[in-house]
């Protein structure tokens, strides 16, 4: 039953996946989409060099903020906590932010390595905080949203003094898909083909993990150095998201939660589950980016926290264990 | 005994930091060479003829005002609002205030007349009034149970909700993202003497009903019970404050863009010099969020000179460490 579902939700993205091709400023019939599609031709720069990668950057980021999301919550055992609420992207954003302004001709894996190592000192910070004070699920939230407007206003900051070329920095700003091609495509792929093996691997651990540490000790697995594991997966598929498009709010916070509301709380369909939801919400935020006024393009960051913010709302109305 | 010789020592000593301040950041990191001599003269012979003169008078001077305005509304708004609220992490910039403020603005200023033809200010007060209760509601306020944390958390929501639907709407309208990133981050970079006689009438009218407030919310921290029972009319009481803080922040909002953290900082250091009672508090707050103010947009204009960096980003990179310092401590909460 649950397979099924996992299943039409993998249909559904591919429907949604085929519609976002259609959306943009300039109108083509599917004749011409799918000509473009097989042998180039006319089309080619609209449909092949700018939807196309667009849709695939859209599930691969999309996909890796839900898994990062549902990785750290599974870990942190907190329904607050994400990629977003804990500084962790705005820690990958302000390094690769630093990096452009001072050093514009940056190669790719220079920048990835420096949104990696950003996303990595951010979840260093606040993971001590936790550690030394022990706070509880929403505080430790509420820490965390004071360290990632830290980190953003170091954002601001940079790109209001040196101003680099506005759009990159609107891009780094609310997180837009706008402007990227088939470059930035192998990187988030390859990161998700790494990772997804080590998720998998991590999904059952997890689930014992939930029986809690005795438990999950006297069944052979050593906790500390899971968390460790499944919290580095869920940083480097943050911060790799992040440097691809952006700062992208909420995504990693919702799709974990869908999933876990249409499946429970298996690890094993968990896991798919909420790279899939990601994966639909992106594409979703970006057509409307696309769509709703073109030939403008509003940053997909800022659909995805017009729907994330009244989520959040709604979660807190529901949250009981204060 | 509330004005022993150590009050007033302390009083003086604010006022002497704002002073040398007031003379710094008129002549500080000017890209035309400003000296003392130069706001003496301003002062006591002003020269028409004289290029410095000139720059004091039409750029520097005003600036330095709102600068001052500015920050003593923001801390008298967070000293209010922490008084209402009884919690310690509660200011104009957190609740949603500043933000709800801006978003109403940034609407009216692109063309969605959400409430037809009307000032700047009555839109940025209508906004900051709406988000504010909003988040007093959703934040469960008002519920049986009420849980500072949730007021805060959903502040931070309709936060980043209404961020969002400012810059949407701005870049849907036109594509001067640049300016408005500048204003969202709340800047002085461009005060005159008419955003001056903007904001001083309702700062004035703001801060004279805190002041009339001050003594009744001595008592309501007392407990609603004996607050009562000593005469004083609780809901009136809230109502003048919210107005006084609505007018204050929105005014603010309305001139410079929202600025951060002002408001959340300065009452709890202002607590720790004078403790709680408000009819200190209020003064001593004034003369820290103005210093702190003064200072920020000295630093803005410092850090990355010749480049105006908006003064709300120094506020924030302050103000958030100490975010995080007060939720790790507060007992609170």
């Amino acid at each position: 039953m649950k397979h099924l579902t996992l299943s039409v939700l993998l249909l559904i993205l591919l429907l949604i996946g085929i519609a976002s091709l259609f959306v943009g400023a300039s109108t083509l019939s599917a004749q011409q989409i799918i000509d473009t599609l097989l042998h180039s031709g006319e089309y080619d720069f609209i449909v092949n060099q700018y939807r196309l990668p667009r849709l695939l950057l859209a599930i691969g980021v999309g996909a890796g903020l839900g898994l990062s999301g549902s990785l750290i919550q599974g870990v942190i055992r907190n329904p607050l906590a994400s990629p977003d609420l804990m500084g962790i992207s705005a820690g990958a954003g302000l390094a690769a932010t630093s990096l452009l302004v001072f050093y514009a001709a940056a190669p790719v894996y220079l920048l990835l390595l420096t949104a990696l190592s950003g996303g990595l000192i951010a979840a260093a910070i606040i993971l001590l905080i936790a550690y030394k004070t022990k706070p509880t699920p929403i505080r430790l939230a509420l820490i965390g949203i004071a360290i990632s407007t830290f980190l953003s206003s170091g954002i601001d900051f940079l790109i209001i003094v040196n101003p680099v070329e506005m759009n990159t920095a609107m891009v780094w700003l609310t997180g837009s898909l706008w402007g990227r091609n088939w470059t930035q495509v192998p990187i988030i792929w390859a990161t998700l083909a790494v990772v997804l093996p080590f998720a998998f691997w991590l999904a059952w651990r997890l689930d014992v993990m939930g029986l809690g540490e005795d438990c999950a000790t006297s069944l052979g697995i050593r906790p500390s150095k899971l968390q460790l594991i499944a919290l580095l997966t869920a940083v480097i598929l943050a911060s790799i998201s992040v440097a691809v498009a952006g700062t992208i709010a909420f995504i990693g916070l919702l799709a974990p939660h869908l999933a876990r509301m249409l499946f429970g709380h298996d690890h094993k369909l968990l896991i798919p589950a909420s790279a899939l939801l990601g994966a639909l919400m992106l594409i979703i935020a970006d057509t409307l980016a696309r769509g709703l006024q073109p030939p403008l393009e509003l940053p997909a960051g800022v659909l995805t926290s017009l729907i994330g913010a009244p989520y959040f709302i709604f979660l807190l109305q529901r949250y009981k264990a204060w | 005994m509330p004005f022993s010789t150590r009050y007033i020592l302390l009083f003086a000593s604010a006022l002497i930091l704002l002073l040398f301040s007031f003379a710094y950041s008129l002549i500080a990191w000017s890209s035309f060479p400003l000296n003392l001599s130069h706001i003496s003269a301003y002062f006591f012979n002003f020269d028409h003829q004289s290029i410095e003169q000139q720059i004091l008078a039409t750029t520097r001077i005003p600036r330095l005002l709102v600068a001052i305005l500015i920050g003593t509304n923001l801390a008298v708004a967070g000293v209010l609002m922490q008084g209402l609220t009884r919690n310690p992490l509660a200011s104009p910039s957190i609740l949603g205030i500043n933000a709800g403020a801006a978003c109403f603005m940034a609407l009216a200023s692109i063309g969605i007349n959400v409430l037809g033809e009307v000032s700047s200010l009555v839109s940025a007060s209508v906004g900051g009034l709406v988000s504010g209760a909003l988040v007093i509601f959703l934040g469960g306020f008002f519920s049986a149970r009420s849980n500072p944390l949730k007021l805060i958390l959903a502040g931070i929501a309709i936060n980043a909700l209404l961020i969002g639907i400012t810059r949407a709407a701005i870049i849907l309208a036109d594509d001067r993202a640049y300016s408005v990133i500048t204003w969202l981050s709340g800047s002085l970079a461009s005060m005159d003497w008419q955003q001056w006689q903007l904001l001083w009438p309702t700062s004035l009218v703001g801060l004279v009903i805190s002041a009339y407030v001050a003594k009744n919310l001595n008592l309501l921290a007392l407990g609603n019970e004996v607050a009562t029972s000593l005469g004083i009319n609780i809901a009136f009481t809230r109502f003048l404050s919210c107005i006084a803080i609505i007018l204050l922040t929105a005014s603010s909002v309305a001139v410079v863009g929202p600025i951060g953290f002002v408001g959340l900082i300065v009452p709890h250091i202002a607590r720790r010099l004078v403790s709680n009672n408000y009819l200190l508090l209020l003064p001593i707050s004034a003369l820290l969020g103005s210093c702190l103010i003064v200072w920020a947009d000295a630093l803005s204009r410092g850090i990355a000179f010749p480049a105006e960096t908006p003064v709300g980003v120094i506020t924030a990179l302050i103000g958030a460490p100490f975010f995080v310092f007060l939720s790790i401590r507060s007992k609170a909460l």
